[in-house]
């Protein structure tokens, strides 16, 4: 697999902190806006630009690609480092965040996009970093190495190494033949969707600071808002609206957003077969749950599906974006909503979880199995909508729903070791590491994460990392195979 | 540049890599999945999975927007198929094929009347022929490469324990008065490659490369305590196939007692009805005890030419430990060329990397005017004409500031006058430069050096 190089992996980490350093400077017109005198973000930025150039123009510039096992660990590394450094504004504000643990969780949390928050009142925190909030879902939603390669021109060396290992979405096809190109063309289409979003809020009556954060958070598929009562806070129908149909765009693959939007080939976006499952559960389950809260909760019926389409589509694309505590609802709502967050959006798109299409090929593998069963010597090729699953995949979805129940599994036992509650522990766990936000027990939209001890709050970090990668790049990461010579 | 290679071969990989390097976009069409997923991963280029001589497969590979279609299968039919798909369902610019049959001339021939118009044919058994017939005559020169039509030569030597520049720094090979135009480029130790300077020893073992003009070739090899053989009295061929018919017939005309091994009885026949002087024996070269009778001792040059690397290694060993002055190898596989090296086996000739300088000669026609590949990809010799105005013409080489790990190896004047440069010489607009440099540095030359040439022809 090759040696691996800390000074190649430093320097580029060093490119990766500069560049950093240089977005946390875009909060700072807010700022100066609110509160005039310097900002944490200043104090951020330039300890994160110091870093950066000590690494980038301390070390010697690599002289040759970085092999997988670099790829793997610079991945990790600059996400880790990401969250840390993009921590720092949150722990300059000691009036917010009494802790690093708080700060990291808070960055954590926007960098993977979970939307996940400690914080209780968010309207009185500073709008700058009520801005770096959603700013850094925004850096993260598309994948922050991926926005390297678009970008940075040293990241072209090995950029297939990361590319692989942060975009691992089964149906990550290579749009262009250079994966640079790749990354330009899929954040292009990132940054149409966030400007319509922006203008489409705009239009329904938002202010401009309210509609840039929400559209930030919405195509990112995070969950940041700048209330406390989140989207519910504006009660607008066509404000949820159009939230709705952002959450969704963004939890569609990007492949196909191309196709659509790129290529102008429609039909290629609408007869896509994950597209249509998703929006099949999306709809079905929203009807179930805005049937249950009619008829057992008292909602009128319009309210009750205005409601569960919301609650659904946010949990579902894993945003976490909400308009009611859905912590409150009766029990069986509140688990076909557990269910959604291990499914989560498409692949190759912004959403977190398993994804529908593994989902479904999950399903059609035990169907498989079945048929096994009774014709002994048959051969049965898994099919998902038009294609024919190679046998490889079939087995790396097996091992990644393993490692996934395994995380979670671990993720609860440490979460009850450290004093939550069963139920409380089981849905932090899964909207961590799914990347949703707001759990259920007491981790729900109104309690927020805040309260739980912080050894939980380090392990919920971790897997929101873990996570965003899809497991695989993380725990390698820590199996002794990897660092053998 | 969008470039569509055709196959996902070694060679294939290779130039993949360079020209992606180059900032070209390339699509590789390979028809093994387990390949493809190598390529993939090892390449920033789009890898098609199929057949490409398929037209839905080429269609896939959206062949309808390249710029070149280098056709590199190991099939020459699907070669010249890809070539002929493109030239209907496509307008691409260039087309490249490499073909392996010896009636590659035929080829040309029937192709053009075809109407099938091919851009470059790459017959690797010449490129390797004519390769061979450059250094059979100088015993312990590796190879020699032209530039500028053969008035500047690049030749490469191993350091022989036993040789007077073993542990000489490069100054003092200076200080001990060698021919005025020649330079120490570069020098291959294991796995690094070192522009030297001049505290840089010569170890034994290391493979250096040396820049000078087609008069004093051979004055330098003297210098550098290599023999020259005015006449070459014998030549001992291992293998008949192509290459080794080939080297054969070149080699007949110029008086050269020539003697060619070959297993098989019905090839022999057959070889012997085409070559008129050399005797082809039917006999395994690589057995010691046949070596040792055909008086190997004192031959001119042992050229082992099989299609089987392993006994190329074995019977160049053989032949070298028996006493032939020259030995060449052929090897197809490029990893065993470093440990050809190591082994002893100072020239070796692969088909690949001859196809691959090629290939790269022809995508920078016009920019570059000739180019060589060390090893794998560690280094190139590059010769560029130099441009009016760009930013190295009319100053001395102490002013220009070069990118790290090039120098220049060699000046040819338009009037004919080759300078070997040693700091003060000052370059001229239409003089063609020789570069040695590290492979990454490549891009950064060509384009600081014709920044405006290139603007001027667009």
């Amino acid at each position: 697999m090759g040696v691996i190089r800390p000074a190649a992996l430093g320097y580029i980490l060093g490119q990766f902190l500069l560049a950093l350093g240089a977005t946390l400077l875009v909060p700072l017109a807010f700022s100066l806006w609110s509160h005039g005198g310097p900002a944490p973000l200043a104090y951020a930025a330039v300890v994160t630009g110091g870093v950066g150039s000590a690494l980038f123009f301390g070390l010697p510039r690599p002289s040759r690609d970085l092999n997988r096992r670099e790829g793997l660990l610079l991945v990790f590394s600059i996400w880790l480092a990401v969250s840390v450094f993009g921590a720092l504004p949150f722990y300059f504000s000691p009036a917010y965040f009494s802790s690093f643990t708080d700060a990291f969780f808070e960055a954590t949390s926007g960098f993977t996009a979970s939307g996940a928050t400690i914080l209780r009142d968010i309207e009185s925190l500073p709008r700058d970093l009520q801005f770096w909030r959603c700013f850094s879902h925004w850096l993260g939603g598309m994948g922050i190495v991926l926005l390297g390669i678009a970008i940075l021109p040293l990241l072209g060396m090995g950029g297939m190494a990361l590319y692989r290992a942060e975009f691992s979405g089964a149906r990550s096809e290579k749009l262009k033949p250079r994966i640079a190109h790749t990354a330009q063309a899929l954040w292009k289409i990132y940054v149409f969707l966030t400007l319509a979003e922006y203008v489409a809020l705009r239009w329904a009556g938002m202010d401009s600071f309210d509609a840039l954060c929400h559209s930030f958070s919405t195509v990112a598929t995070g969950g940041f808002s700048t209330r406390t009562a989140s989207v519910g806070a504006f009660d607008s129908p066509l404000i949820e609206c159009i939230i709705v149909v952002f959450m969704l765009l963004g939890s569609v693959n990007f492949t196909l957003h191309y196709r659509l939007w790129v290529e102008r080939r429609p039909r290629r976006f609408i007869s896509d077969f994950e597209l249509r499952t998703l929006l099949f559960i999306v709809v079905s389950s929203s009807l179930v749950i805005a049937a249950i809260l009619a008829w057992k909760s008292g909602y009128a019926p319009a309210l009750a599906f205005r409601r569960a389409l919301f609650q659904v589509t946010a949990v579902t694309t894993t945003t976490g974006f909400t308009t009611d505590n859905f912590a409150q609802w009766l029990p069986l709502p509140q688990l076909i909503l557990l269910a959604l967050m291990f499914m989560g959006g498409c692949t190759g798109s912004t959403s977190g979880g398993l994804k529908t299409s593994r989902m479904v090929l999950l399903y059609k593998v035990v169907i498989r199995e079945f048929e096994r069963m009774v014709e002994r010597r048959g051969v049965f090729a898994v099919r998902v909508g038009k294609g024919v699953i190679p046998e490889t995949a079939v087995r790396s979805l097996l091992n990644l729903v393993y490692l996934s129940f395994l995380v979670n599994f671990l993720g609860c036992i440490l979460l009850a070791a450290s004093g939550v509650d069963v139920f409380t522990s089981i849905a932090a766990v899964a909207a961590a590491m799914f990347n949703i936000g707001p759990g259920l027990g007491n981790v729900g939209p109104v309690e927020g994460y805040g309260g739980l001890p912080a050894f939980a709050k380090w392990v919920l970090s971790f897997c929101m990392l873990a996570g965003r990668l899809e497991f695989y790049t993380v725990l390698v990461i820590f199996t002794p195979a990897f660092w053998q010579r | 540049m969008r470039i569509l290679i055709a196959g996902g071969g070694q060679a294939a990989s290779l130039v993949a890599t360079r020209l992606i390097r180059e900032g070209n976009e390339v699509v590789l069409v390979e028809q093994n999945p387990e390949r493809c997923r190598q390529l993939e991963e090892t390449l920033d280029a789009k890898v098609i999975q199929g057949n490409a001589a398929s037209i839905r497969v080429l269609h896939e590979a959206d062949i309808r927007n390249a710029d070149m279609l280098i056709a590199l299968t190991s099939e020459d039919q699907i070669n010249v198929l890809a070539c002929l798909i493109a030239s209907v369902e496509s307008d691409v610019k260039f087309k490249v094929a490499r073909l392996r049959t010896h009636e590659v001339n035929y080829w040309r021939r029937i192709l053009q009347r075809a109407g099938l118009h091919i851009d470059l044919i790459i017959h690797p058994e010449t490129e390797i022929a004519d390769r061979i017939l450059r250094v059979v005559r100088l015993p312990g020169v590796s190879d020699v490469i032209d530039f500028a039509e053969g008035r500047v030569k690049l030749f490469g030597m191993n350091i022989d324990e036993k040789s007077w520049v073993a542990y000489k720094t490069v100054e003092d090979l200076d200080r001990a008065g060698p021919p005025k135009n020649s330079l120490i480029a570069l020098i291959f130790r294991g796995q690094q490659v070192i522009v030297p300077h001049g505290a840089e020893v010569l170890n034994p073992g290391d493979h250096v490369y040396i820049v000078t003009t087609a008069d004093d070739l051979e004055r330098v090899c003297q210098f550098m305590g290599l023999q020259t053989q005015e006449s070459l009295d014998r030549v001992y061929i291992l293998g008949g196939k192509q290459v080794g018919i080939r080297v054969a017939e070149l080699l007949e005309p110029q008086g050269v007692s020539v003697k060619l091994f070959e297993r098989d009885i019905a090839r022999c026949e057959r070889i012997s009805q085409i070559l008129r002087k050399t005797v082809v024996l039917h006999a395994d070269g690589t057995d010691e005890s046949i070596l040792a009778e055909e008086n190997i001792k004192g031959a001119g040059a042992f050229l082992a030419m099989t299609n089987d690397d392993e006994d190329n290694l074995i019977a160049s060993l053989l032949a070298r430990k028996l006493g032939a002055k020259k030995v060449v190898a052929l090897i197809n596989r490029l990893n065993y060329l470093p440990m050809a090296q190591r082994l002893g086996i100072n020239t070796t000739v692969s088909p690949r990397l001859a196809a691959v300088d090629r290939i790269l000669q022809f995508v920078r026609k016009g920019r570059v005017l000739s180019v060589t590949t060390f090893r794998e990809e560690e280094a190139e010799a590059i010769e560029l004409i130099a441009a009016e105005g760009s930013k190295y013409v009319g100053r001395s080489l102490r002013e220009v500031r070069l990118p790290r790990g090039a120098i220049v190896g060699a000046i040819a004047r338009p009037n004919g006058e080759v300078v070997v440069p040693r700091g003060e010489a000052t370059i001229q607009a239409g003089d063609r430069v020789i570069f040695c440099t590290l492979e990454n540095t490549v891009p950064l030359l060509e384009s600081a050096f014709l920044a405006d040439a290139r603007r001027e022809w667009v």
